[in-house]
């Protein structure tokens, strides 16, 4: 391509004056059986979730407009928050956010140990490496709530079936959040740790885990601001907090109570986060 | 002379009294909030022989009578994700733009941006259970939940990777005299295109997680059938229901993830292809 710029622009004056159509532009690339194969593949991959045979959802409109017209009452309610609702949230408020601290504490605790066995550079056993994340990535495949059933049905309802919850949720993303880090970063100082003649273990104690504490500091407060979000609902299938006064107000369908839960929960997630943010760039 | 005689001291020890304060603090509130918990703790030492020995009646003999009936209703979940995740593309990616710093004027951008910031803070879960009950609890209904429910985080993202696409392409539409809707059809969309299509992906693959959340409060799918049978006490079935809800799942993180790589990173250069380009230099 190059040889033939030079060429032109030092072509005659007849190359000059038409440069445009003298030059003409490199073919644009084409991947037309590519790009329609992906189409296709998209296509009939949204096709087959509107087949109801099959198990996809129905499209049906017609049943929605009849079941907005009973339904805007409750969203004009909604906008119109009943403040003097406020007194009774307070306990399952505080309720949810004790669950949320303790569950990221008890999992920050954990999650140490689980991270370094779970990361190349401190754990160099590719056996117990693998079967730690596999562990690992179990446990983030199932959803929070869906631990929370199944734990409330073997447990019994109340707040432990959520601190369960929340505990076996944040080990999950804390372990494979920092042990990923640990995974991408430069490691020299535990080279000089091995050079020295260190263990696995002195090596871990005396480098890796100095240099990780931002990094799990970092994952911690995280964990604790996703902890937030999930024990507000968590009460929803009877794991205690605020969700359970949720649920009970909406099935009532008293939402003006409702609103005022929400604003609530809204109001401590922002606050939460925005403390968390301060942290985290004190951190850095 | 006194130097080489004298071993330099060592620098001493930075302060670690905030700190230790610090975690005194920490520490203190966490005991707090432990304590005020209305737990009964002795409950505490029974969890893992409760969660084994349910663990065994789930997981030792899973009851694979009702796999296909399980299959069905994943495809459900997985089909209200998927329409939930293209709902929430189609509005989030226009109103994304909007919001732009270097797009949409300043009365549109600042208020799309705190309806965003509203929908964001509210749990997804808690949009979509309002949502429901005001349209009514069928699976088309959890797919529009799950879209209007989304819209916080993915305009978030549409936002944020479009005011960090280099400015160059942009001001060269601009300079060639082009509109504000040309700049974004030919300086932004080809910068953007790639990330969105990745975070459509990613969308989906969080959507699958949330509407197995919302049939848990019944909008259908495999998240109905879960809490039915967690309620008959059918242990035997709700393992297989975990072992399906799972093993989908990790698969189609897998099958998503791969698409978004190969989307972002490009094709993968094989040896013979490389060669063909040192050849053409």
């Amino acid at each position: 391509m190059s040889t033939r710029l030079i060429g032109a622009s030092a072509d005659s004056v007849e190359a000059a004056t038409a440069p445009l159509r003298a030059l003409d532009l490199p073919p644009r690339p084409r991947n037309r059986a590519r790009n329609g194969l992906a189409i296709a593949a998209f296509a009939l991959f949204t096709i087959a979730t509107c087949v109801p045979a099959i198990g996809g959802i129905e499209v049906d409109l017609g049943a929605l407009v009849r079941n907005w017209s009973n339904g805007s009452g409750l969203l004009v309610q909604l906008i119109q928050p009943d403040f003097s609702f406020l007194p009774r949230t307070l306990e399952p408020i505080l309720e949810t956010l004790q669950m949320a601290l303790v569950g990221a504490a008890a999992a920050a605790l954990v999650s140490v140990p689980l991270t370094l066995w779970a990361a190349a550079p401190t754990n160099p056993n590719g056996v117990t490496r693998h079967a730690v994340r596999t562990v690992i990535n179990v446990l983030r495949a199932v959803p929070d709530l869906v631990y929370a059933t199944v734990l409330v049905a073997m447990i019994g309802v109340g707040a432990l079936p959520g601190l369960v919850t929340l505990f076996l949720f944040n080990v999950g993303v804390v372990v494979k959040l920092v042990s990923e880090a640990i995974d991408s970063g430069d490691h020299a100082y535990m080279e000089a740790g091995r050079a020295a003649g260190g263990s696995q273990l002195q090596i871990n104690r005396a480098t890796a885990l100095p240099q990780s504490w931002p990094l799990f500091a970092n994952q911690w407060l995280y964990a604790l601001e996703l902890n937030v979000r999930i024990s507000a609902i968590l009460g929803i299938v009877g794991a205690g907090g605020i969700g359970r006064l949720l649920d009970e107000r909406r099935a009532f369908y008293a939402y003006d109570d409702v609103a005022i839960i929400v604003l609530e929960i809204l109001v401590v997630v922002v606050l939460i986060e925005l403390v968390s943010t301060t942290l985290r760039r004190r951190l850095v | 002379m006194n130097a080489r005689t004298a071993p330099p001291l060592p620098p001493s020890r930075p302060s670690r009294t905030a700190a230790s304060l610090w975690a005194i603090v920490v520490g203190g509130v966490v005991i707090a909030a432990t304590v005020g918990l209305r737990i009964d703790w002795s409950e505490l030492g029974d969890v893992p022989g409760d969660v084994l020995r349910y663990s065994t009646l789930m997981f030792a003999d899973p009851n694979w009578e009702r796999l296909p009936r399980a299959l069905f209703e994943m495809w459900r979940s997985i089909s209200m994700a998927w329409i939930g995740a293209i709902l929430c593309v189609i509005v989030s990616i226009p109103l994304g733009m909007l919001a732009a710093g270097n797009v949409g004027p300043s009365w549109v951008r600042l208020p799309l941006r705190v309806v965003f910031a509203i929908i964001r803070a509210v749990p997804e879960v808690i949009i979509a259970l309002l949502l429901l009950t005001v349209t009514g609890l069928t699976p088309f209904t959890g797919a529009l939940a799950l879209g209007i429910a989304g819209i916080g985080t993915q305009g978030k993202w549409v936002y944020e990777t479009i005011e960090s696409a280099q400015e160059g392409a942009s001001e060269a539409v601009r300079a060639a005299g082009g509109s504000t809707a040309e700049v974004a059809r030919w300086a932004l969309w080809p910068a953007v295109a790639p990330a969105l299509m990745s975070f459509a992906l990613y969308r989906f693959e969080i959507n699958i997680r949330t509407s197995a959340v919302l049939g848990l409060v019944g909008a259908g799918g495999v998240g109905s059938m879960l809490a039915n049978y967690t309620n008959f006490r059918e242990w035997d079935t709700v393992g297989m229901l975990l072992i399906v809800v799972v093993v989908v799942t990790m698969i189609m993180d897998a099958i998503s993830g791969a698409i978004r790589r190969r989307i972002t990173g490009g094709p993968r250069i094989t040896e013979k292809r490389s060669r063909h380009v040192v050849g053409i230099r």
